[in-house]
């Protein structure tokens, strides 16, 4: 090779002329790489499914779309992982919660005198000097540290004592007095509608009435008038135990003013963000000066995503005393503070027309929130609007309302607020089908929106792989051969699943404004990548997920990328693990960042080579010219190129959400940047003669855009599996006749053993999301809700039982299957008839309908010109244009009329209230 | 939680045992025996009815044997589940017992000991305050019992082991020391309808081993426990059966006995007498005796499943523990 053919600098791989620092020492060279799956850097086209995505140019093959073990795995099964009880601080104190034995009363009074004389006992807190509000969503602050003048559920927060050790701590605990006023509680949340003479919360003028009600909601969208002119109806009244998140480490916290007069609050939460807001405010200092540091997380499911009045004790009794503060829960302590799924009563009532269309969906929510409101704003309107897809419907009609009751305060769980109603609405569609005597799958696929519309809401959705799931389930599970075809006792059901990918809207701020995600990196000599990120960690896999983001873009191995996401002081804001938003968020922002530190290594890159950047790429730790190999840098080469005359490296990338939905009143609820999609088919056996069901084997697809690590996919839909199993079939939180929470430990609440597990085939869908990171949508929430109705189908194919109450445990089952032999007039469980299927006419006009749309939708993917697609389209409409300004039948409607008002609903009866500030003058 | 303090002692023999809690309770101090733990350690932790001194029976050499006709107290669980040397019916029934790790802990004299539950009692401290403590463990209150209110004179907590009904059809006496000596009796006679005294133990007594007669190779059994998951779960209801063939291969003798239904196992002698007496038809027999059996029962409601349906489900494990006989 002569000299004058030498274009820049050509390097031979292996045969530096100089080894650089931090090289690799005996193992510098790069693995060897599958060429054809890098893209050149721009204009790179891979071969997908539905086509190409905005980020297939900064694939390096490096990380994303493999199995990737989480990268905190090893601190965790190594027993190294610190979680909030394993902090401990030198001169601790052990702080203990004084709970309210009753259910609701008056504090009159309370004497710590005699605790406090206890040798040993540093501080006793009761709430009276700390009166500041504080919940996590700022419209609805609600909790104190400690109660204030009530006591609203048995186990609230009455006193908090700090001492040496936990055995003094308890015996303060005894010795505090507290003189109550019992008052007279409310368990029954249908009572809680009513006027009240002591409402649990005082709302001052956004008040309504004098009852309980914390939020109401009122929705028509659609053709109302036309959806009861159906050919088939199906209604149903359902209830709904509570269940808690159960996760394996109670809350712990450990709190520390620091000399600096600088609070640390070590605390496993889901939303340090929120957390380092209430500190503020209810201990009156900066946030500047307070940090939130995230111990690991053992499990959060939503459980943690509350600032919580134990963080606040905590934290004043450490400013109090000058001394480290550790406070640990037991289990009980843990069901006391609860934040679980909602015990709710539904009424779900479901028509189609004559060609097999859901011509409406009406839905009454009456949700039990328990003492306090938590995310409870949300979860009213979640129950409702995150059912309106991914069908297209004709109408839908929603009253939701939410009340406060002396329980342990309801919240967030895994599915938030779309649980229940998901339940619901499959069951019903199933009912539905068995009306029409149509296919439940064929149904479903000829009434599916298609990708690239707007829901009957006004919700964007983006990329749907809702067909694909729900073809890919039918043929793994056997389901022709299968359905109404078993014997009595065995059977298969089918449900699907919606889930938001990250709520549209940040709770604190204006998105117009703020980012929802910032994500900081910085690259020093050593060439590691130190990753500054807040989202929390919660078992989820968050760190990985960003972790792999870097490690793409850049071509580094992900041992590569470190982490730091567990203080407020060095991360940049984020809202935390919540609404399934980090893997679309944090991971697009974390590529907007690495994109900056890429775009400085490929101009060092080419500085040194001459070659043109544009044919650069990035592989395993080198940077070369796609063509020619050989033409190439270290990775580190290029770095301290790029490092030359300003030191390390630093860049910063944020995310927010585009502009999006309608503007009516709670319009942002529901909200998403994407949308995630899922079907399962699970099949059952049900012991006719006891009632006890046990699930077989659950095929699961879920649409998650684009796996960016199928392992942790796979682990979410089978851990989504358990979870939503317990709650179908064992777990409930049980009130006895007396209102007390009967099973608060883990040996009564039920959550599925091993033995109860059946075999999950996960099925990963990729429809590839524009807008995601590298194509990919949520799959740690999603893959709930699925699981509940399939089962509830499958008992009903198994035993013609349609259940409408969970968990449907085997007492339960037992007394519908004793009503039903009553009903069918045979002796014994074992002659009641099996349901089964002679399609009718309508089947042969959902198949041909089913064919178009998938056909309308595989163009529509692809398409990019694609014209606008609205909800209601299939009933008729252009699509080009929203509904409601095409036809004065198609209403949108938020407040009932007097009509509606003559003769409510369940929840649709807290209407009949005036909120305080409207009774004014008129009244 | 915090497990109160007690002090522990650790006997090597059944006499020093037994003369170590005789000497406690001269001088006013209460015992509890502690075997595997696996039921006593979990209430401790709960503060309910805890003892200042405890003496663990762990060291105790010589009552840990397993065979076809005796069991030692301190036989593991899982010893009796997997080691093959016990009648198949109690091995069966033992793998039935919570889960594996239990199992390892746990053992026979502490199964057939194991305390009465009860939903009202089986609670933390600060849980049962907010029900102002109950009859069982009353805290010195003088509280009534919260499943059948107004009448604050009978525990009426359940019993719900997993061995007992299997060793009472299978005919086996158990073998007490004490400090007045030692006893036997059928392990029938062994339980008293209290949920609060449970048996018949005397202060300082404890339980040594259980035999099984000589012939019990002969029976044959099968043990139905109704629970909600199938690990952990104590019994909602459970049926053992154990039968003998004769010769000619009809039904020579049947035992049936229930469990986890009221505060006692019990033995159903008196429903399988007559229905023996009639004559053994098969199918229509069991039928017959399940129905019997489930108008005997009295479960009440402070378990997981309600009342009601334990009682239903006792027919259904009684025809379920029988099938093997519905041909005869």
């Amino acid at each position: 090779m002569g000299d004058e053919q030498m274009k820049g600098y050509r390097q031979q791989p292996g045969k530096l002329p100089f080894k650089k620092p931090g090289s690799g020492g005996g193992k510098p060279f790069s693995e060897l790489r599958d060429l054809d799956f890098i893209p050149e850097s721009l204009d790179g086209r891979l071969a997908q499914p539905h086509g190409e995505n905005r980020h297939d140019y900064l694939l390096t093959g490096s990380s994303i779309g493999r199995r990737t073990p989480m990268i905190d795995d090893r601190w965790k099964v190594t027993g190294q992982a610190k979680y909030g009880d394993d902090i401990r601080l030198s001169g601790e104190l052990i702080g203990r919660i004084l709970r309210s034995p009753h259910h609701y009363a008056k504090i009159r009074a309370i004497d710590t005198s005699v605790a406090e004389a206890l040798p040993g006992v540093e501080y006793v807190l009761c709430g009276q000097g700390h009166k500041t509000l504080f919940g996590v969503l700022p419209v609805t602050k609600d909790e104190h540290a400690l109660a204030v003048e009530k006591v609203r559920h048995v186990g609230d927060l009455v006193a908090a004592v700090a001492a040496v050790d936990e055995a003094t701590a308890l015996e303060a605990l005894r010795l505090i007095k507290v003189d109550y006023e019992v008052l007279e509680p409310v368990h029954d949340m249908r009572k809680a509608i009513d006027d009240s003479e002591h409402p649990i919360h005082d709302r001052g003028k956004y008040h309504i009435g004098e009852s309980n009600v914390q939020k109401r909601v009122f929705q028509e969208f659609g053709n109302i008038s036309a959806m009861k002119d159906s050919l088939a109806t199906s209604a149903a009244k359902w209830k709904f135990a509570g269940v808690n998140h159960g996760f394996t480490e109670p809350h712990a916290v450990v709190a520390h003013w620091d000399p600096s007069g600088r609070l640390t609050l070590y605390t496993p939460q889901q939303v340090p963000h929120y957390l380092h807001r209430a500190l503020a405010d209810v201990l009156d200092v900066p946030m500047h000066q307070i940090n939130v540091y995230r111990t690991f997380v053992g499990g959060g499911f939503g459980g943690k995503s509350d600032p919580f009045p134990h963080e606040m004790c905590a934290a004043i009794m450490a400013r109090e005393t000058g001394k480290p503060v550790r406070i640990t829960f037991d289990r009980e302590e843990v069901f006391w503070t609860n934040r679980g799924r909602h015990p709710s009563l539904l009424e779900m009532v479901l028509h189609a027309d004559q060609q097999g269309r859901i011509s409406g969906i009406e839905t009454d929510a009456l949700i039990d929130g328990g003492a306090f409101a938590s995310f409870g704003h949300v979860t009213t309107y979640y129950n409702g609007v995150l059912h309106t897809a991914p069908y297209e419907i004709g109408a839908f009609h929603y009253t939701g309302a939410r009340v406060w009751t002396n329980k342990p305060a309801s919240g967030a769980m895994r599915g938030h607020g779309a649980v229940n109603s998901r339940c619901a609405v499959e069951s019903g569609i199933d009912d539905l089908c068995d009306r029409l005597q149509v296919d439940p799958i064929t149904f479903r696929l000829a009434n599916l929106l298609p990708p690239h519309s707007t829901t009957i809401t006004g919700f964007r959705v983006t990329s749907i792989g809702m067909r694909e799931c729900l073809e890919r389930v039918r043929d793994a599970s056997g389901w022709v051969e299968k359905f109404r075809k078993m014997p009595l006792g065995r059977g298969i059901g089918i449900g699907c699943g919606f889930f938001i990918s990250g709520s549209g809207l940040p709770i604190h701020w204006d998105p117009n404004k703020f980012p929802h995600a910032t994500v900081h990196l910085k690259v020093d000599m050593d060439g590691g990548v130190v990753v500054h990120t807040g989202a929390a960690e919660i078992g989820q896999g968050s760190d990985t997920v960003v972790a792999q983001s870097v490690a793409e873009v850049l071509g580094l191995p992900i041992e590569m990328i470190r982490i730091k996401s567990r203080e407020t002081d060095t991360s940049p804001v984020d809202l935390g693990s919540y609404s399934s938003r980090v893997t679309f968020m944090n991971a697009n922002a974390a590529i907007s960042a690495a994109m900056v530190i890429r775009a400085d290594l490929l101009a060092a890159a080419a500085e040194i080579t001459a070659a043109d950047e544009k044919m650069l790429v990035i592989g395993d730790r080198r940077i070369y010219v796609k063509r020619d190999p050989a033409v190439g840098v270290s990775y580190l080469e290029a770095l301290h190129k790029a490092l030359e005359d300003r030191g390390a490296l630093v860049s910063s990338g944020s995310y927010r959400t585009p502009p999006m939905g309608k503007s009516h009143k709670g319009a942002a609820a529901g909200l998403a940047p994407a949308y995630s999609f899922s079907a399962y088919v699970a099949e059952v056996e049900v012991d006719m003669e006891t009632g006890q069901s046990k699930v077989i084997e659950v095929w699961a697809a879920h649409d998650c855009g684009r796996a960016l690590n199928p392992l942790a996919v796979e682990g979410q839909i089978i851990g989504s599996c358990h979870m939503g199993l317990g709650q179908v079939l064992s777990e409930e939180m049980v009130y006895g006749r007396t209102g007390h929470l009967r099973n608060a430990n883990l040996l009564e609440y039920k959550i599925p053993t091993v033995h109860e597990m059946p075999k999950v085939t996960p099925i990963i869908v990729e429809s590839n999301d524009p807008e995601g990171p590298f194509g990919a949508k949520e799959a740690g929430e999603g893959p709930l809700l699925p699981i509940l109705p399939a089962v509830v189908n499958a008992i009903y194919d198994a035993s013609g039982i349609r259940v409408n109450e969970l968990p449907v445990t085997p007492d339960r089952l037992f007394r519908s299957i004793e009503k039903k032999i009553k009903a069918e007039e045979v002796d014994n469980a074992l002659q009641l008839p099996n349901p089964n299927l002679q399609y009718s006419d309508l089947q042969n006009v959902v198949e041909a309908r089913a064919l178009d749309h998938g056909k309308r939708d595989d163009e529509r993917q692809l398409d990019v010109e694609r014209e606008p697609y609205h909800n209601g389209a299939l009933f008729g409409l252009d699509p080009a244009i929203a509904p409601e300004e095409q036809t004065t039948d198609w209403v949108i409607s938020l407040t009932p009329d007097e009509d509606y008002l003559a003769d409510p609903r369940l929840a649709g009866s807290a209407w009949k209230h005036t909120e305080r500030r409207h009774m004014g003058g008129e009244n | 939680m915090r497990t109160p303090p007690f002090n522990l002692h650790l006997p090597t023999t059944v006499s020093e045992a037994v003369q170590i809690s005789a000497e406690l309770r001269a001088e006013g101090r209460e015992t509890d025996w502690i075997a595997g733990g696996t039921d006593l350690l979990p209430n401790y932790k709960w503060h309910l009815n805890t003892k200042s001194d405890v003496i663990s029976l762990a060291r105790i050499e010589g009552i840990t044997s397993v065979s076809m006709t005796e069991i030692g107290a301190m036989a593991r669980l899982s010893e009796i589940a997997d080691g093959g040397e016990a009648h198949p019916l109690i091995a069966a029934a033992a793998r039935k017992v919570a889960s594996s790790l239990i199992r390892n802990s746990a053992t026979l004299g502490g199964n057939i000991c194991l305390d009465t539950r009860c939903f009202w009692f089986n609670q933390g401290e600060d849980w049962r305050s907010s029900i102002d403590w109950c009859l069982k463990c009353d805290c010195g209150t003088g509280a009534d019992c919260r499943v059948i209110v107004n009448q604050n004179e009978l525990c009426v907590a359940t019993y719900q082991a997993d061995l007992a009904p299997n060793l009472m059809v299978l005919g086996a006496a158990i073998h007490l020391a004490g400090p007045e000596g030692e006893r036997s009796l059928p392990i029938c006679e062994f339980f008293k309808l209290d949920g609060m005294t449970r048996n018949v133990l005397r202060e300082g007594e404890m339980v040594v081993k259980v035999t099984l007669p000589d012939e019990v190779g002969q029976w044959q059994g099968e043990y139905q426990k109704l629970r909600l998951r199938e690990s952990w779960d104590f019994p909602e209801a459970g049926v053992a059966a154990a039968w003998r063939l004769g010769g000619d291969g009809t039904l020579a003798e049947l035992k049936v006995a229930t469990t986890a239904l009221e505060s006692i196992p019990r033995l159903h002698d008196q429903e399988v007498a007559p229905i023996i007496a009639a004559g053994w038809s098969g199918e229509e027999s069991i039928t017959a005796l399940a129905k019997a059996i489930q108008q005997t029962v009295k479960p009440v409601n402070n378990t997981a499943f309600p009342p009601n349906y334990r009682k239903k489900m006792t027919r259904v494990m009684c025809e379920r523990a029988l099938a093997q006989l519905s041909i005869n």
